[in-house]
């Protein structure tokens, strides 16, 4: 695809808002969205092996139902942290997404109910567990089976929508038009990478886990001590191979010098170091956080490049800038977005560290304020949205 | 040479590739209007059961909170995205037009989204942890999120059937496409739907607990009832006033399908009137499998009809009444920069201002006329038409049944080609392609 073509293919109506917004967005909300994946499937995966072990173990007895919990959320999270990312790469790379979803339009389909029926599945593996039936590991493997596939699948889109040259031999191939959408490709060692990730997110998830309960008196410290360890050994263990795959996949790109890389590196190294002490977990956790945006940023920055040598450049999309509607998010992520997930979250570390007992939000003033003002926000938003409308109607309409 | 950014297309067999998103928008219409209608009644739950301190309410809504709320939301949430997949598989450059004008109308739903999806897990599992109070304001943030995200998506899918007023051409503002004269009755329309789904709903968990607790199931399945009958008129009321907001365009197909749309709803009313007079005056009589029955009558002979209903009307544009089903640019919309391309098209041919066409298509020669007809009647025809000769959606072959290739030109050069049919497209191309495609069909109807 030669540059006038890719250029051609972009939206005519132009974007509402400067490109480098939407590409610091999506590089934000794709970490977030690999963060829940990765703690998704981790979890879920140990979980599976916990689930052999839980009949003879007391401390997989206790673990493995909580491990399935975690999965059980994080799927859900996961999901709807994709949408915003998934949202952002088609206002700026529209050629490249709209292009592999028509050549792989048939796996597309596939990945929603795989998707579905994988979650579902998720859903029985979690009541057979309760329930103590025999079961319950081979319909947990299935599932995850499914929803590892549906990663599978992610990277399919996602490293066919950076190969430009190639897409139309792929969609004629030898001259010849394929339109069963059927097209599937991967890279090996981008792929091993980011599966590998799965390791170092569960070590240092356990690390957390083991920190959070050691307040609570109803967890015996033999217990605290052996989610301590398994996590550190999972977390060194993972980061060790996750940082040779990772110099691989810098290798084959060409870009293990550039400053983003070595960033990576020394945040991993850093990190490595972290888990090893852990000495507070919850501070490698905001590790994790920047080592996770650093490689959303190496993705971005590989696409960037690419499409640039072709001719593309996001930053020169034809802008109409929307005023309303940008405000509009603007406002409700700040307002809505902070204010209503701390007052969930604030609620949740609370309810955590009961034990047992009801937890009063009343008593609580950080509790009471937040919620009391999610209210007012949702309120005084809808207030706004119906000004809004009415306004615009009697304007288009009768004026 | 003028080429236009036309993207591959993807075909599936027999069904056509908008089937594959049929499907999927069905469910998906189902689990979200159920979830937003759940997390209404949720609150109204609540607000009762905290205003008459009744322990017995915190149970029912513990136990099938899992069920109403989690199940919904999460299928919901899985075939939301589902949909928007398949839709850009189907017709990129309408879901690229919904993307450019509205993307920060969906990051803003984003936002509710994610208030929604954490905020669920914590109002079913934290019943019993923490304080009925702090409980009631959560459910009162979750409902009002999720009509939120009604409110946003809203003016989204009514800019999909038309913009609603004729200011957008002109400023191409997001407002402007957003609220249009059919939002507003398309959302009070949805929102009675909605209403009346979490009562169909309720009704079926009451139904399932007559057992465990037969004084709150009667009085359950009562209440339901009458918040039934209270959305059900709601959808009606604004269905009928939706209707009227319809654009001028869909008014011929509309006045050849509303005659057996009126009957068939008019029969769903009576059946659903009876049913929920049956919750009402004789709760104990309502069954369990009674109850579900009733959920899959709603989905099979209420939303899949709806919902091709909305879509065929819609036709022919997928979007904002400028991009027609077959991707091409059908209109100018000076406000955003945009040029009609039909022009283009009818100028120098589909084949030579597709980038995706192989070079060995662009001329069509005696020995490539039939694989050029094919392309060309997927590139033209395929979004509303399945090409195979039993296909099952509006097949090409049943609606051209004749071997008379002369006949098929002449139609699709004076009849769509002149934008006579007012739902089809004005697809105008050279007559080497119309001779291509009416080629094809007629080997295919062999
Ligand atoms: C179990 C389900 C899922 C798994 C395991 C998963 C995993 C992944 C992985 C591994 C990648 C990186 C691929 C690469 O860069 O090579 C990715 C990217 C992505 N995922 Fe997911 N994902 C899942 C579900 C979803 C869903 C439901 C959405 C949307 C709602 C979504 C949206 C995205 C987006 C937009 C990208 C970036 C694609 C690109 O930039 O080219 N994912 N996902």
């Amino acid at each position: 695809m030669d540059a006038t073509i890719l250029n051609l293919l972009r939206d005519p109506a132009g974007v509402p808002f400067y490109p480098v917004v939407f590409q610091g967005l999506y590089v934000l909300t794709w970490a977030l969205h690999i963060a829940f994946v990765l703690l998704a499937l981790g979890s879920m995966g140990l979980s599976i092996y916990g689930s052999t072990q839980q009949k003879s173990d007391s401390n997989w007895k206790l673990l493995t139902p909580h491990l399935i919990q975690t999965g059980k959320l994080s799927i859900s999270i996961l999901i709807v942290l994709g949408v915003a990312p998934l949202l952002f790469t088609q206002v700026i790379y529209d050629p490249n997404w709209y292009t592999t979803n028509a050549l792989s339009g048939i796996w597309i389909f596939i990945f929603i109910y795989a998707l579905i029926v994988g979650y579902l599945m998720y859903y029985w593996y979690y009541y057979a567990n309760k329930a103590g039936r025999a079961s319950n590991t081979l319909i947990g493997t299935i599932s995850f089976a499914i929803l590892v596939f549906c990663g599978v699948l992610m990277h399919n889109f996602a490293v066919e929508s950076i190969q430009p040259d190639k897409w139309l031999a792929w969609y004629a191939p030898n001259g010849v038009v394929d339109t069963s959408g059927l097209n599937f490709h991967y890279d090996l060692i981008r792929l091993a990478f980011m599966v590998s990730l799965v390791i170092p997110v569960l070590g240092i998830f356990l690390q957390n886990y083991s920190d959070f309960l050691s307040t609570r008196k109803d967890f015996t410290s033999k217990y605290i001590e052996f989610t301590k360890k398994l996590g550190t050994k999972t977390a060194v263990g993972g980061l060790l191979v996750s940082a040779v795959l990772f110099i691989l996949w810098m290798l084959q790109e060409n870009m293990l010098l550039s400053v983003i890389s070595l960033a990576t590196i020394a945040g991993v190294v850093v990190l490595l170091l972290m888990a090893k002490m852990n000495k507070n977990s919850y501070i490698t956790t905001v590790v994790l956080v920047v080592v996770a945006l650093l490689i959303s940023g190496v993705r971005e920055i590989i696409r960037y490049n690419l499409m640039a040598d072709h001719g593309y450049n996001i930053y020169t999309y034809t802008m109409n800038i929307d005023w309303p509607s940008t405000i509009m998010f603007l406002l409700t992520f700040l307002f809505l977005g902070v204010t209503g997930v701390a007052f969930i979250l604030r609620m949740a570390w609370k309810v955590g560290k009961n034990e047992g007992t009801v937890f009063d939000g009343q008593n609580d003033k950080l509790t009471r304020v937040l919620g009391t003002a999610t209210l007012w926000i949702l309120v005084a938003w809808m207030g706004i949205y119906f000004a809004w409308g009415m306004f615009t109607l009697f304007k288009n309409t009768l004026v | 040479m003028d080429m236009l950014g036309l993207f591959p297309v993807f075909y599936f067999p027999e069904f056509g590739t908008a089937w594959l998103m049929g499907i999927t928008g069905t469910i998906h219409v189902l689990f979200s209007h159920t979830s937003v209608g759940a997390a209404i009644l949720f609150a109204f739950l609540a607000h009762k059961a905290y205003k008459e301190d009744r322990a017995d309410l915190y149970v029912y809504m513990k136990k099938y909170g899992m069920f109403l709320l989690i199940f919904s939301y999460v299928l919901g949430s899985i075939t939301g995205p589902g949909i928007w997949y398949t839709a850009t598989a189907a017709s990129p450059r309408g879901i690229s037009a919904l993307i450019h004008n509205f993307v920060w109308v969906w990051a803003t739903e984003w936002v509710f989204f994610v208030y929604e999806v954490i905020g669920v897990f914590a109002l079913v599992y934290f019943i019993g942890k923490i304080d009925r109070k702090t409980h009631l304001k959560l459910t009162y943030t979750f409902a009002l999120a999720s009509v939120g995200t009604l409110a946003l998506i809203i003016g989204i899918i009514s800019f999909m059937m038309w913009p609603g007023a004729d200011a957008y051409f002109t400023t191409g503002s997001a407002s402007d496409a957003f609220f249009g004269v059919n939002t507003f009755p398309h959302m009070f329309l949805r929102i009675g739907f909605m209403i009346m789904m979490s009562a169909v709903i309720g009704i079926f968990i009451a139904s399932a607990m007559k057992k465990e607790n037969p004084p709150l199931a009667q009085e359950l399945t009562k209440k339901m009832g009458v918040v039934a009958i209270f959305g059900g008129f709601m959808t009606l009321f604004f269905f009928m006033w939706y209707i009227n907001t319809l654009p001028e365009s869909s008014h011929v197909l509309l006045s050849r399908l509303l005659p057996g749309i009126i009957m068939s709803r008019l029969i769903l009313t009576g059946v659903f009137t009876a049913y929920f007079a049956l919750a009402i005056f004789k709760p104990t009589w309502i069954h369990k499998s009674l109850a579900a029955s009733m959920i899959v009558v709603i989905l099979v002979a209420g939303l899949w009809p709806g919902e091709k209903l909305r879509e065929s009307l819609r036709k022919p544009f997928v979007a904002g009444q400028y991009i027609y089903s077959n991707q091409i640019i059908g209109r100018d919309v000076p406000g955003k920069g945009i040029k009609s391309e039909v022009e283009v098209v009818a100028k120098n041919g589909l084949l030579k201002v597709s980038p995706f066409v192989p070079e060995s298509l662009r001329v069509i020669t005696p020995e490539n006329k039939l694989q050029a007809g094919e392309l060309l009647a997927k590139m033209a025809c395929s979004n509303c038409h399945s090409l195979d000769k039993n296909g099952k959606y509006r097949p090409l072959s049943k609606l051209f049944p004749m071997n008379d290739k002369g006949a098929l030109v002449s139609y699709m050069k004076d009849v769509i080609g002149t934008g006579s049919v007012p739902y089809m497209p004005k697809i105008v191309l050279p007559d080497d392609e119309y001779d291509a495609i009416a080629t094809w069909l007629v080997e295919k109807n062999k």
